[in-house]
């Protein structure tokens, strides 16, 4: 088998599960969470590492910023396997109750770019797979970390979200801005949609959790850089979906047994 | 205060804050006699507006009407007299091989294929169920061992753009969209769901939905034994009881809560 054309990747390197971050640098420290991380691949953007969890192949794979390198990433481990993705990453709060430090637990996507609509009409929504929600929901609940429950603002340019008013389009971004925060949007980032997306393509469980590393409307509360809660709770909820993978296995044998 | 709503006739002391939206007046009666203590409140036009109680908590049932612009009324006029928690409720085509007449669909998202919620947010923010409400009628479901399937819902503007596409001026537009909602996984095909889902995220209510499909799969009965069989599961009560159940599990959730 030739090694997939970005990733570099074929089939045994990866486990079903992917946790996904957005920077090549972060992999290493997250491999560091699994039993005997061993780093498999490396391409451009694309830094990946395997190891395991309660003996279970789980892999770590950076997707590079934004939704046309994330759709590549994506698409090519689930060519060799992969079925569960839970993307780790940074992002901007929304609403005046997110502080930096807070953890975002992504429930769907507004689809602010242009990927997912190579795959899917516009009208279709974006959004995670329950299981993987109510894993990550848990997780954090159990490591006792401050979490948000809601949808993402997903785009393609970071600037236009960090300095609309620079932009010849600035009317049209803080019009849109408004209407995203009063639909109730808690978080700004780059990756979820097309994850989102393809998760109801090709049927995979996708989920998303974001450090709000800043709140946009509120730069006095400053910003916070510590990404080892995402990390964390993303581990933990890898371990609560085996955990339901392995009662479910056994109560599907169970059944064909009687 | 507001003496009155306009269009559904209704004083803030008429109704729950739990609400069950069925597209059709008349079928409010069938309904409403799942509470109890069920009253007649209201009706003009098409709506409709029963309230009893579950669990002890006031809960009424409101018809929309068919189509969004209708329902959107219902849900914004609700709203200003304090309902909070919407379930949609009805029937719909079944839109994937493995979904069998007479299961019930609980509906996680929208494909918003419909005008009216372009009135409220731009095209791009996902039209997405409440979590604990969908976790709550995938556990009425499981709890009656009624065969249930979680998923996004086509909310569409034209009822027979969808049963009879070929007759259509755009039925080439049409035709190709289909397919592309059926790729992306949606299970269902409705007129509602959308609206509700959006306005329930602007105006932070929770919603979600259960419904009777008919699939769209299934070779038309031949025998009248095989066609007593579809009518047999092909039966409203389906919903309703699952949607009834999972409001005992939500009530209960937010008893627990308080």
């Amino acid at each position: 088998m030739v090694k997939s054309h970005h990733l570099a990747i074929e089939p045994g390197d990866v486990g079903r599960f992917v946790i996904l971050p957005g920077d090549p640098g972060r992999c290493k420290v997250i491999a560091s969470h699994f039993d005997n991380p061993k780093k498999n691949a490396e391409n451009r953007e694309y830094v990946t590492y395997t190891g395991s969890i309660l003996n279970e192949p789980v892999s770590v794979s950076s997707t590079g910023i934004g939704n046309p390198s994330a759709a590549i990433a994506i698409e090519e481990l689930r060519a060799v396997g992969a079925d569960t993705f839970i993307r780790v990453g940074t992002s901007g709060g929304m609403q005046p109750n997110q502080i930096p430090g807070d953890l975002a637990i992504i429930t769907g996507s507004i689809r602010d770019e242009g990927t997912s609509k190579h795959y899917l009409p516009i009208e279709f929504p974006a959004v995670a797979n329950i299981d993987v929600v109510i894993a990550l929901r848990e997780a954090a609940e159990t490591l006792g970390y401050n979490t948000h429950l809601g949808i993402s603002h997903s785009k393609d340019s970071y600037f236009g979200q960090m300095a609309p008013e620079r932009m010849p389009v600035a009317n049209f971004l803080e019009e849109r801005w408004k209407a995203w925060v009063q639909g109730g949007a808690i978080c700004a980032e780059m990756e979820s949609a097309i994850l989102l997306s393809l998760g109801a393509v090709y049927r995979l469980r996708v989920g998303s959790i974001t450090l709000i590393a800043m709140n946009q409307d509120k730069p006095e509360l400053g910003i916070s850089t510590d990404t080892a809660p995402a990390i964390k709770t993303a581990i933990k909820a890898i371990e609560l979906l085996i955990q339901l993978d392995r009662k479910n296995e056994e109560e599907r044998m169970n059944a064909t047994r009687n | 205060m507001l003496q009155e709503t306009e269009h559904t006739k209704l004083k803030a002391d008429d109704i729950g804050r739990y609400v069950l939206l069925p597209g059709d007046p008349g079928r409010c009666e069938k309904i409403a006699a799942y509470f109890d203590d069920p009253k007649h409140i209201a009706q003009n036009r098409e709506y409709n507006t029963y309230t009893g109680t579950l669990l002890g908590e006031k809960v009424s049932v409101v018809s929309t009407g068919i189509g969004c612009p209708s329902a959107a009324i219902a849900v914004e006029e609700l709203i200003m007299i304090g309902a909070d928690t919407f379930i949609r409720i009805g029937t719909s085509g079944g839109m994937q091989p493995e979904i069998r007449t007479g299961d019930v669909a609980v509906v996680n998202s929208a494909i918003r294929d419909e005008g009216t919620t372009l009135h409220y947010m731009p095209i791009e923010f996902p039209a997405i169920a409440d979590l604990d409400v969908v976790l709550a009628m995938r556990e009425g479901a499981k709890k009656l061992g009624i065969p249930y399937h979680v998923g996004p819902t086509q909310s569409k503007d034209s009822f027979f753009g969808e049963i009879e596409p070929d007759r259509m001026p755009v039925d080439s537009r049409l035709n190709q969209r289909w397919k592309a909602w059926t790729a992306g996984g949606t299970i269902c095909s409705e007129m509602e769901a959308s609206t509700i889902f959006i306005l329930s995220s602007i105006h932070r209510k929770r919603a979600g939905g259960v419904m009777l499909m008919g699939s769209l799969f299934e070779k038309t009965p031949e025998t009248p034994e095989e066609f007593a069989d579809l009518k047999a599961r092909f039966d409203i009560s389906r919903p309703i009881q699952v949607a009834i159940e999972g409001l005992k599990v939500l009530i209960q959730q937010d008893l627990q809560n308080r």
